[in-house]
């Protein structure tokens, strides 16, 4: 692949979010290639060194680009990230697809004002906004993670381990409850 | 993330430690700061082979450096990375996101332009496109508007003003900084066909362009 294509594949990555091409397809020069658990396509997301990543923005001291949580879009992810990633010890991708109810039922433990009309226009609204940038990716009826969560590097891996810890999962209590 | 990136190596390898690091911070905030940086925060402008080895460096990704004014930089996609996906129809937006998009546009950045309250080449704008003008002006159903102007508005590509009781609405976003001079003439040249198809300037951006492809084309 020559460095004209390889600007263009980084441009596709930086406006469309990370790129999914069949499992052929040549990795451009400083892209990671994520492999989907049916090995028949691959993702194409940038691997931009730490000293340069988003990150060095808190150092100088600049704003970092965080997402508000005014529509209750980042507890959506939360109860997504509780299901899909049963064992935090591992790597969250690829992680296992888990049930829309399941989801909904962290959803109603980190959102207990709203009624299950609300929610389920919070979660309706919250996966759409979420699958934009590839951070989950919705099927019919079942949710997975989507490639971006492969961007952590190991210092934000550890911070969002040690929130998935306070994030209640029901359905792993009841499991615990009957061995 | 910190295995060893071609792309990132090729370029910098040259580079003296100090002048990989200036470059590289440079990097992270030219790319991932919302807004435009000051160029105190970027030693490696003030020194040409850095500055060299920066602007090769976001060449080989797709972007290029943007002088957003006297004091403030940023960075966009090159000109020519962006005709070649646009020739082979790559488009992030959906044509619900683009048009809503147009209609914040016409009614913030187009219309006071016409009537020279700002200024020719200026995409920060004072007068927001209220909400009742992209509804109902529009032709777009008010749910998808709303899904779009969320979205648009999370990619920093509008900005939402919350005013008084008449002033709110939204906004050209900072991302609209980051369009190169040549991006953000052919913008301008659209937004006239857009907002006033049958006025003299957008006959005259038509022959223009008419008289371009021609050129090409011999």
């Amino acid at each position: 692949m020559n460095e004209r294509d390889t600007a263009l594949w980084w441009a596709k990555a930086r406006s469309g979010g990370p790129q999914q091409v069949s499992a052929g397809t040549a990795t451009p020069a400083g892209m990671r290639r994520l492999i989907e658990s049916d090995a028949r396509s691959v993702w194409f997301l940038p691997a931009v060194p730490s000293a340069a990543g988003p990150q060095v923005l808190a150092e100088y001291g600049q704003p970092a680009s965080t997402w508000p949580d005014t529509a209750g879009t980042l507890r959506v992810f939360a109860a997504c990230l509780r299901c899909c990633w049963p064992d935090p010890g591992t790597d969250p991708w690829p992680g296992r697809p888990a049930e829309l109810a399941h989801v909904d039922w962290v959803l109603e433990l980190l959102h207990p004002a709203r009624d299950r009309i609300s929610r389920q226009r919070l979660l309706t609204a919250g996966l759409r906004r979420l699958e934009t940038a590839r951070w989950v990716l919705p099927a019919s009826g079942t949710v997975r993670l989507g490639p971006r969560v492969a961007m952590w590097g190991p210092l934000e891996l550890s911070t969002v381990r040690e929130l998935w810890r306070l994030i209640p999962d029901p359905a792993a209590d009841e499991r615990r409850e009957q061995p | 993330m910190t295995d060893p990136n071609p792309v990132f190596d090729a370029v910098l390898g040259e580079l003296t430690d100090r002048q990989r690091e200036h470059v590289e911070a440079a990097y992270a905030l030219l790319e991932h700061s919302r807004e435009p940086v000051h160029r105190q925060e970027l030693p490696a402008l003030r020194e040409p082979t850095s500055r060299d080895g920066l602007e090769r460096l976001l060449r080989r990704t797709g972007r290029v450096l943007v002088q957003v004014d006297d004091l403030r930089f940023t960075t966009g996609y090159d000109d020519a990375v962006a005709e070649e996906l646009t020739a082979r129809g790559w488009q992030p937006l959906s044509a619900v996101e683009r048009a809503v998009l147009v209609l914040v546009l016409v009614y913030s950045v187009a219309i006071p332009r016409s009537e020279e309250r700002l200024g020719q080449d200026s995409w920060t704008s004072t007068y927001p496109a209220t909400e009742q003008d992209i509804l109902r002006a529009g032709k777009v159903p008010p749910v998808a508007a709303r899904a779009a102007l969320s979205k648009l508005v999370s990619a920093g590509v509008l900005r939402r003003v919350r005013g008084g009781d008449t002033d709110g609405g939204y906004v050209p976003g900072p991302q609209l900084l980051r369009l190169t001079p040549a991006a953000r003439a052919r913008l301008q040249d659209q937004l006239i066909l857009a907002a006033a198809p049958d006025h003299p300037l957008a006959a005259a951006i038509r022959r223009r362009r008419d008289s371009t492809s021609k050129e090409n084309n011999r």
